[in-house]
């Protein structure tokens, strides 16, 4: 068993009922099929991507952190692959990072509302 | 030319272990407008810190976080 994390970008037009049952579906190969563990799953809900993905200018982003044997993870991408309202998605191993999930998510969604104080702070390459 | 005027890294002076390549707010201030990494000499990052943050980029360009091109360059 490794400890991965895989980000998902479902198309942002699907109900939220849709993305659920898929993200049910994918969760319940992973532990029945794969014998694998889900730990933590974190809603950021829809998000404007910084360049349009199939045409579609929002996702849906939901990061999981699970762990399961590495020779399951071929069977459940192809399932990922297969799936049409799933923009995008990428598996990287679990690094020992703390899981600080809302803090991501509540950093990024309230995206116009505080930015710009922010990003002129120390920004040190732009000036030049 | 910005010199560092520091030596140290500023990560390592920060006391940040890992790049979180989801933090696309932090890592869009290591690009610039162009979408481009800053290279080393601009961050003054080691290069510990610097293959991270450059790993951490990538990954969030290709979750669509952060863009491969940016603004173009104007002319001046």
């Amino acid at each position: 068993m490794r400890a991965y994390e895989i980000v998902y970008i479902f198309d942002s037009q699907l109900t939220d009922e849709q993305i659920q049952e898929k993200l049910d579906r994918f969760h319940t190969h992973l532990t029945e099929t794969g014998g694998g563990d889900i730990s933590t799953v974190d809603q950021w809900g829809r998000r404007q991507l910084a360049f349009p993905v199939r045409k579609r200018t929002n996702g849906y982003y939901i990061v999981t952190q699970f762990s399961a044997p590495a020779d399951a993870l071929p069977e459940f991408e192809r399932l990922l692959k297969l799936d049409e309202g799933l923009l995008r998605y990428l598996i990287v191993l679990h690094e020992g990072e703390p899981t600080a999930p809302m803090s991501i998510a509540t950093r990024t969604r309230p995206e116009g509302a505080d930015e710009d104080d922010d990003d002129d702070s120390d920004d040190e390459g732009d000036d030049r | 030319m910005t010199r560092r005027g520091s030596k140290s890294c500023p990560l390592c002076e920060s006391g940040v272990r890992w790049i979180n390549y989801k933090d696309d707010r932090t890592l869009s201030r290591l690009t610039t407008e162009q979408g481009k990494i800053l290279p080393r000499r601009m961050t003054g990052m080691c290069a510990r810190h610097q293959r991270q943050v450059s790993l951490a980029i990538k990954r969030a360009r290709y979750l669509a976080l952060l863009p491969y091109l940016g603004r173009s360059p104007s002319q001046a």
